[in-house]
C-alpha cells in the first residue's frame, strides 16, 4: 500500500510535466490545425537551454525556467515561418512534411554540436523532501509541481482574460470567421506557437530536473507523450489534454510497480489506443465549463 | 461609398465573377441576389480580401482596398458576417463581442463594455446568454450574435451572407427588424440573400447576379416589380 502510494506521488509529478507538455502542445495544434511533430525537439531545446544556463548562472532556476521558454520560444518563431507561414493556402500534408524535415534537422544540429551523448543535468535543488506522515516527497517534486501550477494560472488567466488570449481561442475554433472579424490570423498563430513552444521548452526543462538527465534524442519520446495526453482532449480542448497527461504519468507508474519498469514507454500507447477507441473525439472540458 | 469596378475572380479554371461593377451607397442596404452560383458570396469574400482578386478594383471612398489584407479591410471599417453563422462555438457571448472588436486596437475597456451594451440593447436575448457558450444557442441566437459581432467592430459597411439561412420565419423577420435599424443607426448593409423577396423589400438598392455578371439593377421596388425578377426568383409564373 505504502509502495503504492509513493508511486502516485512520483505518478502525479511525473504527470504534472507530461501534462505541461500537452497543454503548450494543444495550443499549438489549435492555432495552426495541424498536429506538429517538431514538438519534441522543441522539447528538448528547452531542456538543452535549461543545462547551459543552470551550468552557467551557477544554478539559477529562476533564470533556467526564463531561458528554456525563450529558446523553445524563438524556436517557435522559426518554426512558425518555415513550416506554416506559407502554406496555409496549400495542402494540409505540405506543412506536416515540413515539421517533419524541422524536427530531424534541429536534432541532427543539437547532435553536432552538442553530442550526442546523454548529459547530466546539474542539480538545481537541494536533495531531500519533506515528509509527509510515513511518505517522502522531494524538493525536486514539489518544485515541478510548483512551476507547473504557476504555469497553469499564468497560462489560463491569459487565455480567459485577456484580449489576446480570446484572440488565440477565436483562431482556434474557426480561422475564417476569426479573419473576418479582423483578427490578424497569421500573427496570432505564431504569437500561439511562442507560448505553446515556450511551455514545452519549460516542461523540457523540468523533465531533465527530474530525471536528471538529457539527450538529443529525447524528443521522440517527448512528442509520443505529448501527442497521446492530448488526445484524451481530442488534440485541441487544453484542460482535458493536462488531465491526459496527470493520467498517463500516473499511470505509467502504476503500471512500473504492477509489471516491469521496462513497460514504462508502452503504457503511454496503449493508453492512446483505448482513448483513441472508445473516445476518438477526445473529451471536452473547457466547453462545459461555463455552460448551462 | 464603397464601388466596385470590373471585379474579376477565379478558382483555379473556373470563374466565379466575370467582371461585376457596383455601387454600395452610404446609410443604405444594398441587396445582391441571385442563384447558387451567382457569385454573391465571392463578392463579399473578395471585398473583405478572403479571396483573391484576377482583376479589377475594389474601392472605399477614394481608397483602393483590392490587396488590402482582411484585418486591414476591417479596420478600415468593412466587416463580413459569413454565411452560416461561424461563431466561435466555445467562447461566450461576451468573449465573441469582445473578439469582434479586436480591430479596434485602442480600445480602452470602458469603450469596449460600452459597445457590447449597445449590442445587448439591439439584441436583448444576447443579454440573457452573456455567458453561455455560443456553440449552445439556437440558430436564430447564433445569428444574432454574429451580427453583434460583426457591430463589434463598429463598421461603416456591414456584410451580411445569408442571414436568413436556416431559421424559422419568425426568427427571420426580427433579424430583417435589426438590419434595418443597423441602417437607420446610419450604417450601410450590403446583403446577400436567396430569399429574394424578403431582401428587396427592405433593400434601398438591388443587383441581380447570375453566373459571375450583373444580370438587373434598381431600387428594392423595382427588381420587386420587375417581371423578370418575379419569374427567375420568385417563382412566379
Amino acid at each position: 500500500m505504502a509502495y503504492l502510494v509513493e508511486q502516485l506521488i512520483n505518478g502525479v509529478c511525473q504527470g504534472a510535466i507530461y501534462a505541461l507538455f500537452a497543454i503548450g502542445y494543444t495550443i499549438i495544434v489549435g492555432v495552426v490545425g495541424l498536429v506538429s511533430f517538431t514538438y519534441g525537439e522543441v522539447i528538448m531545446l528547452g531542456a538543452f537551454a535549461a543545462l547551459y544556463t543552470a551550468t552557467l548562472s551557477g544554478g539559477n532556476i529562476f533564470l533556467t525556467i526564463v531561458m528554456s521558454f525563450l529558446a523553445s520560444g524563438v524556436t517557435g518563431i522559426v518554426i512558425h515561418k518555415v513550416c506554416y507561414e506559407h502554406f496555409f493556402e496549400a495542402a494540409r500534408y505540405i506543412s506536416l512534411i515540413c515539421t517533419i524535415g524541422m524536427s530531424m534537422l534541429v536534432k541532427n544540429l543539437v547532435q553536432i554540436f552538442c553530442g550526442s551523448e546523454t548529459k547530466p543535468m546539474p542539480a538545481m535543488i537541494r536533495s531531500g523532501g519533506i515528509r509527509l506522515g510515513s511518505y517522502q516527497v522531494t524538493y525536486v517534486q514539489i518544485a515541478v509541481i510548483l512551476v507547473v501550477v504557476v504555469l497553469c494560472t499564468i497560462l489560463s488567466v491569459f487565455l480567459n482574460r485577456t484580449r489576446q488570449g480570446i484572440i488565440l481561442r477565436a483562431v482556434s475554433q474557426d480561422r475564417k470567421a476569426a479573419g473576418m472579424v479582423g483578427i490578424d490570423v497569421n500573427r496570432a498563430t505564431l504569437l500561439g506557437n511562442v507560448i505553446g513552444c515556450g511551455i514545452g521548452g519549460v516542461a523540457g526543462m523540468l523533465y531533465a530536473l527530474y530525471y536528471g538527465s538529457l539527450s538529443a534524442s529525447m524528443g521522440g519520446m517527448a512528442t509520443m507523450k505529448a501527442f497521446s495526453s492530448s488526445v484524451l482532449g481530442g488534440l485541441v480542448d487544453t484542460p482535458a489534454s493536462a488531465a491526459g497527461g496527470l493520467l498517463i504519468g500516473i499511470l505509467e507508474n502504476f503500471g512500473v510497480a504492477l509489471f516491469a519498469s521496462s513497460f514504462r514507454d508502452m503504457i503511454a500507447f496503449v493508453f492512446l489506443i483505448i482513448v483513441l477507441i472508445f473516445f476518438p473525439k477526445g473529451l471536452r472540458i473547457s466547453g462545459r465549463r461555463r455552460g448551462k | 461609398m464603397l464601388q466596385i469596378q470590373d471585379l474579376v475572380v477565379n478558382y483555379g479554371q473556373i470563374s466565379a465573377l466575370r467582371g461585376i461593377s457596383f455601387q454600395v451607397p452610404d446609410r443604405s442596404i444594398v441587396a445582391l441576389i441571385g442563384a447558387n452560383g451567382a457569385g454573391k458570396t465571392t463578392s463579399l469574400m473578395a471585398i473583405s480580401g478572403m479571396v483573391d482578386v484576377t482583376s479589377g478594383r475594389i474601392i472605399l471612398d477614394n481608397l483602393d482596398i483590392t490587396d488590402c489584407k482582411p484585418s486591414t479591410i476591417v479596420s478600415l471599417g468593412i466587416c463580413q458576417v459569413p454565411e452560416g453563422r461561424h461563431v466561435f462555438p466555445e467562447l461566450t457571448v461576451y468573449e465573441n463581442l469582445v473578439a469582434g472588436a479586436v480591430s479596434c486596437k485602442n480600445l480602452k475597456k470602458a469603450q469596449l463594455t460600452e459597445r457590447i451594451e449597445a449590442q445587448f440593447d439591439l439584441f436583448p436575448r444576447l443579454k440573457e446568454r452573456k455567458s453561455q457558450m455560443a456553440g449552445t444557442m439556437s440558430g436564430g441566437e447564433q445569428q444574432m450574435l454574429a451580427i453583434a459581432r460583426g457591430l463589434m467592430s463598429d463598421p461603416r459597411i456591414l456584410m451580411l451572407d445569408e442571414p436568413s439561412l436556416g431559421l424559422a420565419p419568425i426568427i427571420v423577420e426580427e433579424i430583417f427588424n435589426m438590419i434595418e435599424k443597423v441602417r437607420d443607426a446610419g450604417k450601410t448593409v450590403l446583403l446577400i440573400e436567396q430569399n429574394a423577396s424578403l431582401a428587396l423589400q427592405i433593400s434601398d438598392y438591388a443587383y441581380a447576379l447570375e453566373l459571375g455578371r450583373i444580370r438587373l439593377f434598381g431600387t428594392g421596388k423595382e427588381l420587386l416589380a420587375s417581371d423578370e425578377i418575379r419569374s427567375i426568383y420568385l417563382g412566379e409564373a
